[in-house]
């Protein structure tokens, strides 16, 4: 009986080892993304334009001969969740890891991925590249918190007027966009009427809105995701908010557009880092909304952009470095060259991984809205206008030292 | 001008805090008739929630209508619980008494993620009915008409609610099974039917509150979820079992909540935790709650 | 629960832990001690006095919170952060349980909710400053064991081993703690409260003891969460976490020493595994917890037992009649 045992489990070592060894060839990267919970709709748009990068990578040859391999998990949207799924690949041999939705958890998968040595694509908007976050490890092919607010300020002093009052959800992602808001209103010669913050979750904005009329802004700047900001973007129009001022919502979604319906209408502006309309622009927009959307019957989000674009590379860098398990090496290819995306051909800079890609303005259009055509592009501001150096990044300059209101 | 804001503002506070307290007092009027009555604390309060949201979306969509949807969503919801009850909660009331709590539970974890299934996971908009767009201006103040409309329905729900329990037969029965159900079924009630019916009350209650939710907050399966916890802190307050306090206690907190916001924007969900700990300290049983009920 | 049996079961459960991390995963393993410690110490109040309390999330986050605490900003050792998460768990129950355990069953549940939700507030923006808010608590150093001897807690099989010893040590003194005379007074008051009052008994300190004990042990697995995670997340404190190990107790069977371990474990393999065949999954968690409410709701160890039990029963009488004829 006890000889049995140990062959079983001599025999349990070997198999894992041995798997280990044989994959070790193989192009692989692994995910976790929150599949369950609240944003459930857009990490499915990040799974199917992962799926679709991976297809297309694989129909033209694979890494290096072989066929890539993606490991697509689900976060349920908590970091220990994540842990484990990342974890559980690093056991397995992986080496390369992505994913995320919340910038909250992204960080998390890049300390896991420093602690480890590992190469973590965030696929999120989130502070990576910004002081102590970030050690050379992680990326991600979205971009920083505050740059949607740098696209939108300029637009908004220059055509809304100076005076502006913000509705802002009290965790991390909105206070770094406040944080933006404040240093940009400073420079463009805007006027602070003050700050609401709410918590996440809440379901009935009304009991904010008085303050809001009482203080007659020209716009007023709302920070919120998901659900809260079809819920106060409905509320604000009910209440009849969309008609005194103009709304700029720090980052909307296609999806939550949908959600909100007619309520997002031509007086309700918000920042997107991709959006379908660009394929009047970019040929390889046109190319990838049209597969992304025969595929999958609807057009792809910035979510979809975002997974789409950093899978790609991890693999097409894997592929030009010639090696399928040198960190450093991808690392190091993926920011010593251009890569086509969507938008036209993309870079991460060295120093920091960030990104260099634009952000486009988006304007709804109420009950005009037809089925995914839910906005007009108004304009796609270039990072150039939008991300700060390295030098700042480092330091978190200017946005790390504003002090916020009531904090 | 008064700590910073002109008066209409409080009086604009007053009048979102009564819209806000009226989906409490619906909610947590709901969950103390189901207390009061079953013994059960129902853990899926906030999916019946949901499920009203949900089901006025589909009886819009399907009547065109939104006052024939409100009263079908409410319907339907309160006869899937009376299903809920008959077939499942019932077996467990001779088992230990959190059973039940448990089975709530476990459908507050289960319904949500089925609705993602049959629903998909984007909320489905509601729009406001015609009628209710915009507001009523009284000279600065702004009063949104669909605001008036909760504050309006629930009021008159709850007095026909009081109608119902104090006047009618059934009515009584329920009052008197809330009290002592061995007796009432030593004088030859079928106790077992009062359950349900009040138990599909309790739910239609929290649907109700759902389907008029809809518009401002759109049919998204998670909707419950802090819901639930939310009128359990309502029911606690007013006191477990008294359904005065339920209502009282959803008044108090829409207020609360409504006046946080106005000063301490990111404490207002935190707002009602502490309310609750100061009542629970000051006065355990809550305000209406029975001494020796628990 | 025979004293004999129940160890035996006690025994088994760790063999079988010993080979768990080399058949599934390494961190899903460690992850499985843990929760079972979790789960252990919450059912020293459920299953042993019969009090059910949905604020366990408090004991557990505070556990992992003040360990976190003393390995970031203090740069104590491993040990030392786990004797905070003990004397924290302790001390949080000796304060909720001061303010709430005279209270009735059902009102109980609900003021611990309450306060464990206000601890998850507090964390979320008050102490933010202490805890990071809801990004978690980040920075933590990689961790290593240097007394007795060196171990490399950054490796998954040395960490999984150093669980497995601390969780082997707790579980053997809760037994201990179980089998003893006060134990034996807990199931009494579990039973029936009033009588046992009737017999002279202080069921109120008793049931607070209960409290504080259950506390320490939960306190633990949330510090020993800490350490394999190398992070705290918010969500240690947040309520979906109390109502988790409800779930697993309940699963395993709360009225068996082992059923807490068989439940915790199981929740977390078909969390695992289910998500991996459907997005789904918490539907099918949902309803099988339901149908498991309704059908077997002595868990899966205790239906195990009563089948046992009702064989052995005919055996027996089958036996007794063979004797008689």
């Amino acid at each position: 009986m006890k000889k049995v045992l140990w062959l079983l489990v001599s025999a349990f070592a070997l198999v894992t080892c041995f798997s280990t060894v044989t994959l070790a060839q193989t192009a692989r990267f692994g995910e976790a993304i929150p599949l369950t919970g609240p944003y459930a709709a857009m990490a499915e748009d990040m799974k199917r334009g992962s799926m679709l990068a991976l297809e297309e990578i694989n129909a033209a040859g694979g890494v290096l001969g072989k066929p890539a391999e993606v490991l697509i998990t689900d976060s349920q949207l908590k970091a220990d969740v994540t842990i484990r799924r990342f974890k559980d690949m690093m056991d397995q041999g992986y080496k390369f890891i992505g994913g995320s939705l919340s910038g909250g958890i992204s960080l998390v998968g890049n300390e896991f991925a420093c602690k480890n040595k590992l190469l973590y694509m965030a696929f999120c908007h989130t502070s990576i590249p910004v002081g102590k976050e970030f050690c050379g490890y992680g990326f991600t092919s979205a971009v920083i918190p505050y740059q949607p607010a740098s696209a939108l300020a300029n637009y908004a002093f220059k055509n809304f007027g100076k005076k502006w009052m913000s509705l802002t959800a009290d965790y991390r992602w909105g206070h770094d966009n406040l944080a933006a808001w404040l240093v940009n209103s400073e420079k463009y010669g805007g006027e602070f009427l003050g700050n609401i913050y709410h918590p996440l979750g809440t379901r009935d904005f009304s009991a904010f809105i008085p303050q809001i009329l009482a203080k007659k802004p020209d716009f007023l700047v709302v920070t919120n995701y998901g659900t809260d900001q079809a819920s106060a973007i409905k509320q604000l129009a009910e209440l009849g908010l969309t008609k005194k001022m103009k709304i700029v919502i720090s980052k909307t979604h296609i999806i939550t557009i949908k959600e909100t319906g007619a309520a997002f209408d031509e007086n309700v502006y918000g920042s997107s880092t991709f959006y379908w309309h660009l394929q009047d622009k970019y040929p390889e927009a046109k190319t990838f909304v049209k597969t992304f959307w025969d595929k999958y019957g609807s057009p792809p989000s910035q979510d979809g952009e975002c997974a789409y674009t950093a899978t790609k590379v991890v693999f097409s860098a894997m592929n030009k470095a010639g090696v399928v398990d040198d960190v450093d090496k991808v690392i190091e290819t993926i920011v010593s060259n251009k890569w086509p995306s969507p938008k036209g051909p993309t870079e991460w800079r060295p120093c920091d991984h960030a990104r260099l890609q634009s952000i486009c303005i988006l304007q709804g259009k109420g009950a005009k809205a037809k089925d995914w055509d839910v906005a007009t592009l108004v304009a796609e501001v270039p990072y150039t206008e939008t991300l700060e150096s390295c030098e700042n990044n480092k330091k978190d300059i200017p946005y790390g030292q504003v002090k916020l209101p009531g904090k | 001008m008064l700590f910073g804001f002109p008066p209409e503002i409080y009086l604009m506070q007053i009048v979102f805090g009564l819209a806000l307290g009226a989906i409490y007092v619906l909610l947590a009027s709901g969950l103390s008739i189901i207390f009061g009555l079953l013994d059960v604390i129902n853990f899926a309060h906030g999916t019946f929630y949901m499920l009203g949201a949900y089901a006025v979306y589909v009886a819009v969509s399907l009547t065109g209508n939104f006052w024939i949807g409100l009263v079908c969503a409410v319907l339907i919801v309160a006869l899937f619980g009376a299903l809920t009850e008959w077939t499942l909660l019932k077996r467990l009331y001779k088992e230990e008494p959190f059973y039940p709590l448990l089975l709530t539970f476990g459908m507050a974890v289960a319904i949500p993620d089925a609705m993602k299934f049959i629903f998909g996971l984007i909320g489905k908009v509601v729009e406001y009915p015609s009628g209710l767009v915009g507001a009523i201006m009284a000279g600065p103040i702004l009063l949104p008409k669909y605001r008036l409309f909760i504050i309006v329905l629930t009021a008159f729900v709850m007095i026909l609610l009081w109608l119902f329990l104090k006047k009618s037969d059934l009515g009584m029965i329920i009052r008197a099974a809330t009290r002592d159900s061995l007796m009432v079924q030593v004088l030859g009630v079928n106790v077992s039917r009062i359950w349900t019916v009040g138990f599909s009350i309790g739910v239609g209650l929290a649907a109700l509150g759902g389907a008029v939710a809809a518009p401002m907050v759109s049919a998204v399966p998670d909707m419950g979820v802090e819901m639930t916890v939310e009128c359990f802190v309502v029911v606690v307050i007013g006191g477990l079992g008294s359904l005065g306090g339920a209502i009282l206690g959803g008044l108090i907190i829409g207020q609360v909540v409504s006046f946080v916001s106005l000063f301490a924007g990111d404490y207002s969900n935190v707002a009602i935790f502490f309310a609750m700990a100061v009542i629970l300290l000051i006065r355990p049983r809550g305000l209406f709650g029975e001494a020796g009920r628990l | 629960m025979g004293k004999n049996n129940s160890i035996k079961t006690v025994w088994i459960a760790l063999l079988i832990f010993l080979f768990l991390p080399f058949i599934l995963s390494a961190p899903l393993a460690t992850e499985m001690l843990i929760y079972s410690l979790f789960a252990l110490g919450f059912n020293i109040l459920l299953g042993q006095t019969g009090v059910i309390s949905f604020g366990h999330a408090a004991y557990f986050g505070l556990g992992a919170y003040f360990a976190g605490i003393a390995l970031r900003y203090f740069g104590s050792s491993v040990w030392t952060s786990l004797l905070a998460s003990i004397v924290v768990g302790g001390v949080a129950a000796v304060l909720i349980g001061a303010l709430s355990i005279k209270k009735k069953g059902v009102y109980f549940a609900m003021i611990s909710l309450a306060f464990a939700q206000m601890f998850y507030f507090l964390a979320l923006s008050a102490l933010k400053k202490w805890t990071g808010g809801e990004d978690g608590l980040k920075f933590i150093p990689i961790l290593k064991l240097d007394f007795p001897f060196h171990v490399d807690l950054a490796s998954p099989y040395p960490l999984y081993f150093f669980v497995y010893f601390i969780v082997a040590l707790s579980i053997f003194a809760i037994w201990r703690i179980l089998e003893s005379p006060f134990g034996r007074l807990l199931q009494a008051i579990r039973e029936n409260e009033e009588r046992t009052e009737a017999c002279g008994f202080d069921t109120t300190m008793a049931k607070f003891i209960s409290l504080v004990f259950s506390g320490i042990f939960s306190g633990l697995a949330g510090g020993l969460l800490t350490v394999y995670l190398g992070y705290v997340p918010v969500t240690t404190l947040f309520w979906m976490t109390s109502g988790t190990v409800v779930m697993m107790t309940i699963l395993g069977g709360m009225h068996s020493f082992i059923g807490p371990v068989v439940g915790a474990s199981l929740f977390l393999l078909l969390q695992d595994e289910i998500s991996y065949l459907t997005d789904r999954w918490e539907m099918y968690v949902g309803a099988m917890f339901m149908a498991l409410v309704l059908l077997f709701p002595e868990g899966i160890v205790g239906t195990i037992k009563d089948k046992i039990e009702t064989k052995r029963k005919r055996v027996q009488e089958s036996q007794w009649v063979g004797d008689v004829s």
